[in-house]
């Protein structure tokens, strides 16, 4: 049966129009009513708002917690990306060509955080880093390292890196999965010409896997800079509150303090429109630095 | 060509038509409309009344009671209850979208009263609230333990109804079985952390970390009023440099850091929330813990066999000087688009009696805002509340300082100041910075502040 012209428009149309609406609903409304929000002074508990033009992104460049928030998101995007697709990228290769009888098991153990709420795993490692009955601190003491143990999410110092490992274990299963999935992929005989060719493991996985999963690589840390960026927010206001001093302070628990604790709206609204600038432009770099040719096989 | 810009060009126009529509829509209305206080109803009380309270660490018990007893006596009222501990999120809207419940206690995360005021939310019940008089006659603008703030010169907006204060807590069946002395000033106070440590090997202090408000409430705030009044602690916290450059201000910190360099700050203090704080004192982890009257109610759950609650208010002051009080009060408003000001304003009259009074004292663990209430026969209120309350009605010895509101621009100073204090607190208490390098980092803030 051929379709005519203006029944394939009216299928297609059928298909995409009410996406499209609940995406400007949901999605391109908040960002431009965040735009718009950002000029004004406004408390987010009232009617009244104040037209003030650019006078929030003037408090912006003024405040001295910007900076510091915005290193603290990088920090973490940073040490995150490493962690994650380290560990990833080992337990992936592990889990599918070591063949391991377990496997299936450990796919389940490492993709369990991913069901958990964020929520749930900053409570978790809240526990874990206890001071008195976190077992950070006891299995230091186990090993005789008393002088080692610390408050750790109340220390100036240790705080921030404290964060690292709850996001990375919360992060491991989901890109470990999508690089199985990749590696799965790549043709058995390409190792095996390897092989042949007298390329150990090591050289085989950076000579064969690596560039075949490449796209899945840049899709994963791109993933990982993009959650980072816009959602660390959630363990930071769980485990430390931005604290102590700030020292955990990101851009996201910032707007949060800004808009909801504080009553400045509209200068929270203004710390959004930095994060989706900031995550824009990393993104957009992060093409470039990871852009690579692609193999054929 | 034309053809290949054609679908695009179709989708941006229509984007562009829907977020016109809808952000014109959300802008409904910038400015606040100055004659919406206006009886709607006849004069009488009759209608639907809409009263929105924040339940947490009091309970709604009292509220469940009062509202019973309100609507017994006004049959034709119909009441409306928006409560629950998400109350201030959950009507957010209704305040933005200028239909506001009639009559609404300020309390918990998400409602300010001070902001409230400035976004014209409030009513001004001046003239009414001055012609108000308790059962027995007594005018009750002269009854209220802390009168009601008047603003811009002759406008009230709220009326006080908890009278919390923050102070520092201690078990007293522990403090008497062990011989320790009860502090009235900071040297007795510092000497008795000292004796604690030396015999229980605890660090006697404890505060949360997670939560430097508790120290600046719970600590600074009374330490600035008896370092100098409640001038100094207005202006402090309102950012006047001259205020933080004061000899008095120095020598508070000076005595945070004695606490410091004491090694009598429980060395994790900083990573615990306020409840984790509160648990280690009640386990005798500490001994000293700064809070408000919500202690006892919060933790009730979790009190230890023999464990008595001993309230001081913070012996931050020094030999001879007065302990300070500064209260917390939480008020109760009408707001200035109620729907039924009428019944709004009976309700508010009706809760302030003594008999209420007692009965919030009973079920809260805490006291209202009103002078002249004979606790010390009640036996369902505990021995704590009945001192507290007797030090109250009989000053002296203690001498209360209110935290004026900020207005108009100082607000946002005063917000600004508030965190950057709670910001530094940690650091002073680790050790990190000291009593001069908190004070030129403030110095220097409030400088920047008033530059702008």
């Amino acid at each position: 049966m051929v379709q005519s012209k203006r029944q394939k428009y009216l299928f297609l149309a059928f298909c995409l129009l009410p996406t499209f609406l609940v995406f400007v609903i949901f999605t391109v409304y908040p960002m431009f009513n965040g735009l718009y929000l950002s000029f004004f002074d406004w408390s987010g508990t009232s009617a009244v708002k104040e037209f003030i033009g650019l006078e929030n992104y003037r408090q912006l460049f003024r405040d001295p917690v910007i900076p510091n928030a915005i290193w603290h998101d990088y920090f973490l995007v940073l040490t995150k990306v490493i962690g994650i697709m380290i560990l990833a990228l080992f337990f992936a290769v592990a889990l599918t060509q070591l063949r391991i009888k377990e496997a299936p098991f450990y796919r389940i153990v490492f993709f369990f955080p991913n069901i958990m709420s964020v929520v749930i795993i900053g409570i978790l490692w809240q526990f874990i880093y206890n001071p008195d009955i976190g077992i950070i601190n006891a299995g230091l003491e186990i090993m005789g390292l008393e002088n080692w143990t610390k408050p750790w999410l109340g220390s100036l110092e240790w705080a921030l890196p404290s964060l690292v490992l709850p996001s990375i274990w919360a992060g491991i299963g989901l890109f470990m999965l999508l690089l199985m999935g990749g590696i799965m992929n790549v043709p058995k005989n390409l190792y095996e010409s390897a092989e042949i060719d007298g390329a150990n493991e090591w050289q085989q996985f950076w000579k064969v896997t690596v560039p075949l999963i490449w796209p899945q690589i840049k899709t994963s840390i791109i993933y990982i800079v993009i959650t980072s960026l816009n959602g660390s927010f959630v363990l930071v206001q769980v485990m430390t509150r931005g604290g102590p001093s700030n020292v955990t302070e990101v851009m996201g628990s910032y707007l949060y303090e800004k808009a909801f604790a504080d009553y400045q709206f509209g200068y929270g609204a203004a710390i959004g429109v930095l994060i989706l600038v900031v995550s824009l432009i990393t993104v957009i770099l992060l093409q470039f630095i990871l852009k690579r040719e692609k193999v054929e096989y | 060509m034309r053809k290949v810009f054609r679908g695009p060009l179709l989708l941006a126009c229509l984007t562009g038509i829907i977020l016109v529509a809808m952000v014109g829509c959300s802008s409904e209305n910038d400015s606040s409309d100055d004659s919406a206080s206006e009886t709607k109803n006849d004069g009488k009380v009759n209608g639907t009344l809409e009263i929105q309270y924040f339940v947490g660490g009091y309970g709604d018990e009292w509220w469940k009671e009062v509202i019973s007893t309100f609507k017994e006596k006004y049959p034709e009222v119909k009441v409306v209850e928006h409560a629950g501990p998400n109350v201030n999120d959950e009507m957010k809207t209704r305040w933005i979208a200028n239909n506001p419940p009639d009559v609404i206690y300020i309390d918990g995360d998400g409602a300010n009263e001070t902001q409230m005021i400035k976004d014209n939310q409030l009513m001004d019940i001046s003239d009414w609230v001055n012609e108000l008089k308790l059962e027995d006659g007594t005018p009750l603008m002269d009854s209220f333990i802390s009168p009601p703030e008047v603003l811009e010169g002759d406008k009230i907006y709220s009326l006080p109804l908890v009278f919390d204060t923050w102070g520092v807590w201690y078990d007293s069946a522990w403090f008497e079985e062990q011989g320790f002395d009860v502090p009235d000033d900071f040297p007795s106070w510092l000497s008795s952390m000292k004796e604690i440590k030396a015999k229980t090997g605890i660090h006697p202090f404890i505060t949360t970390g997670k939560y430097p408000q508790y120290f600046l409430r719970g600590i600074l705030y009374p330490a600035f009023s008896a370092a100098g009044g409640e001038k100094l602690l207005n202006n402090l916290m309102d950012g006047k440099l001259k205020a933080w450059e004061s000899e008095k201000t120095l020598e508070v910190f000076k005595k945070v850091e004695k606490v410091q360099e004491a090694g009598l700050i429980d060395p994790g203090f900083a990573a615990r929330s306020h409840t984790q704080t509160q648990m280690n004192f009640l386990m005798h982890d500490n001994a000293y813990i700064p809070v408000g009257f919500w202690l006892p109610k919060e933790m009730e759950k979790d009190i230890p066999e023999g464990f008595e609650y001993g309230f001081i208010p913070t012996p931050m002051n020094s030999e001879g000087d007065s302990m300070a009080l500064v209260p917390d009060l939480r008020p109760v408003a009408i707001a200035k688009k109620a729907d039924n000001p009428e019944a709004a304003k009976a309700f508010v009259k009706f809760i302030f009696t003594k008999e209420n009074a007692q009965k919030f004292a009973e079920s809260t663990g805490a006291i209202m805002n009103l002078r002249g209430v004979n606790l010390s026969k009640n036996e369902k209120v505990p021995q704590f509340l009945k001192d507290i309350n007797e030090i109250i009605n009989n000053p002296g010895k203690v001498e209360m300082y209110d935290r004026k509101t900020p207005e108009e621009e100082e607000l946002e100073i005063a917000i600004e100041v508030s965190d950057k204090v709670k910001s530094m607190v940690v650091p002073l208490l680790l050790g990190k910075i000291n009593a001069e390098e908190f004070v030129e980092e403030m110095q220097g803030t409030v400088k920047q502040l008033r530059n702008k």
